[in-house]
């Protein structure tokens, strides 16, 4: 363990050295949108400039998910997977461009999570500089449709199909520095929506107005008992509804998240929102739906287990504090498919979902060489303890 | 006209994308190749346009052996950007600070041409937001595998960026469209060719660059071509298409400016060519007018035209050549 944590030093000045060509992926790469379900463009730009890094074999699975794997030196130990989601919150299709600047990198989605595609299509060349080859073979994979309504069908179908055993994970995220996550919640995410039928539509005094409905819905949920224990909490996320100030609103709807660590309490409140759906909508007589967009189950790693600790201590030498929370990625599927993981941080960064999104450039370097190190002691058979 | 110029000179940017080919042909003729950026004011720009070509085209591929930035004296923070990168930044003024000084793209571009070392060197504005590796890769292709071409100028979709990321083809651009391929139609029809004329991105042989003049503003695109079809003919020529060129939108008056310059060092070049004989005093002041007050306001543009002679003219240059070939 010791000799990964004394390379740490190296790793940064070695890793800093190539900036330009980890900040020129994070460009090339990032600037190709990626809304959910629209990612073919960027997975083939990342295929790409993997085989243009010498990655012994890339490929689009049936799934759309661009994979790259650097075969290890040997065939019988299990591959290592890195992984770093393709898709972005973006709804904007058309080509962008980033701006970089000595300090920082902004455009839209750079903060999650095409700085991490960047760095993972990148990893070939870290490796290469920093003079390491693996017994492990390493797959490089950035799944798409992991967001929202995606959720997580990417990494879901490509673990559902991978012929060989996985040693570990390691998931990619663009921010912030420090962040290791080994657990999930169990979660699931639903929208409300109203819709007001069109023969009511006329009567504009009387006609029931969605977004009131949606209020009466809203207070409903807040009316809910919620344990502290297990940990639970509903968040309202999203809303929308209503065309101008002065009409009465036809259609109108929430998105909602409830998540704990009991996979049982999740069930139960969202039993608990399709009554509540189901009570208002028999009391305004509209018509009030209840869509489950996505779910997640609660897992774990131990917070002792030999990977956190060992990820908890390649930033503790990097003078990185470790903050740990839940994380619904990548890292659940891995976790529900008993394969241990982390998540990781890569760098700093801020307006992470908005028009000036950006991350950091010199905190990155610090970020990138976690991954190395790691899997040098996950090839040494840290998950294997 | 030679008609099948556009033809056999006339490529796309994807024959070249094989880099070891340009690299092997690189050191196969023992070329040293420059990129030169010129500035002014860019600093959104200036650090993505040196990062992807020192990644792509000096770390990954040895294919440029410099990238120089030649300065105009942005109030911005350019300078520094570009210097955070590692690569040689210039202000012009600083370059021959025993001449004149003046201020222009074309200048910057000359005064390159001084501090260089490349046997081929690349200009590429500094202001285009979709920046790639294959606008300079591109138009070395033509220079490295051709033992004819000897200089090679860009063409493109120009979509205009007009804000919230919302674009506009235009075409082959307003000023050649309205001025310049007119011009070139009425004197030199094999230029009409040339899709783009008043491209900002092409690259060429040092001995083409060294013994042409330099306009120093907006008519060096204008008067590069012109010259080097007088002293060398088309054969000598070719265009890259780039595909997409992404850049900042123009107000339709300073592309009147634009084309009153460009009018003016064409004219003076058929003027001295013997083509015309121009019997009045051309003006160097172009006007324009405001509504102020429900009031027409002229505005005069004062747009003294200068150029520098070719290099191969200054005696510090044959001075420094001539200690670059005896090392």
């Amino acid at each position: 363990m010791e000799k990964y944590l004394d390379a740490l030093p190296m790793f940064v000045d070695q890793i800093r050295k190539i900036r330009e060509i980890i900040i020129s992926n994070i460009v090339l790469i990032g600037q190709i949108s990626a809304p959910t379900f629209y990612e073919r463009r960027r997975a083939a730009c990342l295929t790409e400039r993997l085989a243009d890094f010498q990655v012994d074999e890339c490929s689009i699975d049936d799934f759309g998910n661009p994979i790259g794997v650097i075969r290890g030196t040997s065939t019988e130990k299990r591959s290592i997977f890195v992984v770093a989601h393709l898709d972005t919150f973006s709804e904007v299709k058309a080509e962008q461009h980033y701006e970089v600047t000595d300090k920082i990198i902004s455009g839209v989605g750079v903060s999650d999570n095409s700085a991490a595609v960047g760095v993972l299509a990148s990893l070939p060349e870290v490796f290469r500089r920093l003079r390491l080859t693996f017994e492990s073979d390493i797959v490089l994979v950035a799944p798409n449709q992991s967001l929202a309504r995606g959720n997580l069908r990417g990494i879901r179908r490509l673990l559902q199909t991978w012929p060989t055993p996985i040693r570990g994970a390691i998931c990619l995220e663009s921010v912030n520095l420090g962040r290791l996550n080994y657990y999930s919640d169990g979660m699931i995410r639903g929208e409300i929506s109203c819709s007001i039928a069109s023969e009511k539509q006329w009567d504009h005094h009387h006609a029931p107005n969605a977004i009131l409905v949606i209020n009466e819905v809203i207070n409903a949920i807040l009316g809910l008992r919620l344990p502290q224990k297990p940990r639970t909490q509903i968040v309202i996320g999203k809303i929308a509804g209503g065309f101008n100030h002065g009409n009465v609103a036809y259609d109108a709807k929430i998105g909602f998240e409830i998540r704990s660590d009991a996979d049982e309490m999740v069930k139960s409140l969202y039993g608990d929102i399709r009554d509540i759906v189901d009570d208002i909508n028999k009391a305004f007589a509209v018509e009030l739906k209840l869509n489950r967009i996505s779910n997640l189950n609660a897992t774990r790693l131990p917070y002792n287990h030999s990977l956190v600790k060992c990820a908890a201590r390649i930033l503790n030498r990097l003078g990185v504090e470790a903050v740990s929370e839940p994380s619904e990625t990548a890292l659940s599927i891995f976790l529900q498919h008993k394969i241990p993981a982390v998540t990781l941080g890569l760098t700093h960064g801020d307006n992470y979902h908005q028009d000036g999104a950006m991350i950091e450039i010199e905190p990155m370097f610090k970020g990138i060489s976690q991954i190395p190190a790691l899997i040098m002691a996950m090839d040494d058979g840290v998950c294997d303890e | 006209m030679n008609k099948k110029w556009i033809e056999s000179n006339t490529f796309h940017h994807s024959e070249f994308k094989d880099l070891d080919r340009l690299v092997y042909a690189k050191q196969d003729k023992h070329m040293s190749i420059s990129l030169c950026l010129p500035t002014l004011n860019e600093e959104k720009t200036i650090a993505k346009e040196i990062i992807i070509m020192k990644s792509e085209l000096m770390t990954r591929y040895p294919l440029l052996d410099e990238i120089v930035v030649i300065d105009s004296g942005s109030t911005d923070k350019t300078r520094h950007i570009a210097r955070s990168y590692d690569v040689a930044v210039h202000k012009a003024d600083d370059i021959l600070p025993h001449l004149e000084k003046y201020k222009g793209k074309g200048e910057n571009l000359w005064k390159a041409l001084y501090v260089t070392r490349g046997d081929i060197v690349i200009y590429i504005d500094a202001d285009i937001k979709n920046i790639h590796h294959r606008f300079a890769y591109g138009l070395l292709g033509p220079l490295l595998l051709s033992d004819r071409i000897r200089f090679s100028k860009a063409f493109y979709d120009r979509p205009i960026a007009t804000g919230d990321n919302k674009l506009h083809p235009t075409g082959g651009g307003r000023v050649t469209e309205l001025v310049t391929r007119p011009l070139f139609s009425l004197f030199m029809p094999d230029l009409t060719q040339f899709v783009q004329p008043l491209s900002g991105e092409y690259a060429g042989y040092r001995d083409i660059f060294e013994n042409i003049p330099f306009h120093i503003g907006y008519g060096v695109e204008t008067g590069m071509l012109i010259d080097i079809y007088q002293k060398w003919g088309m054969d000598v020529m070719a265009q890259v298409d780039l595909d997409r060129r992404v850049h900042k939108n123009q107000d339709t008056k300073a592309l009147g400016r634009m084309a009153f310059v460009i009018i003016k060092t064409f004219l003076n070049r058929v003027q001295t060519l013997g083509r015309v004989d121009i019997k009045q005093e051309i003006f160097d002041e172009m006007i324009q007018y405001r509504l102020i007050r429900d009031k027409l306001q002229p505005q005069m543009h004062a747009l003294v035209q200068f150029e520098r002679p070719p290099m191969s003219q200054i005696p510090e240059y044959l001075e420094k050549s001539a200690n670059r070939t005896s090392r």
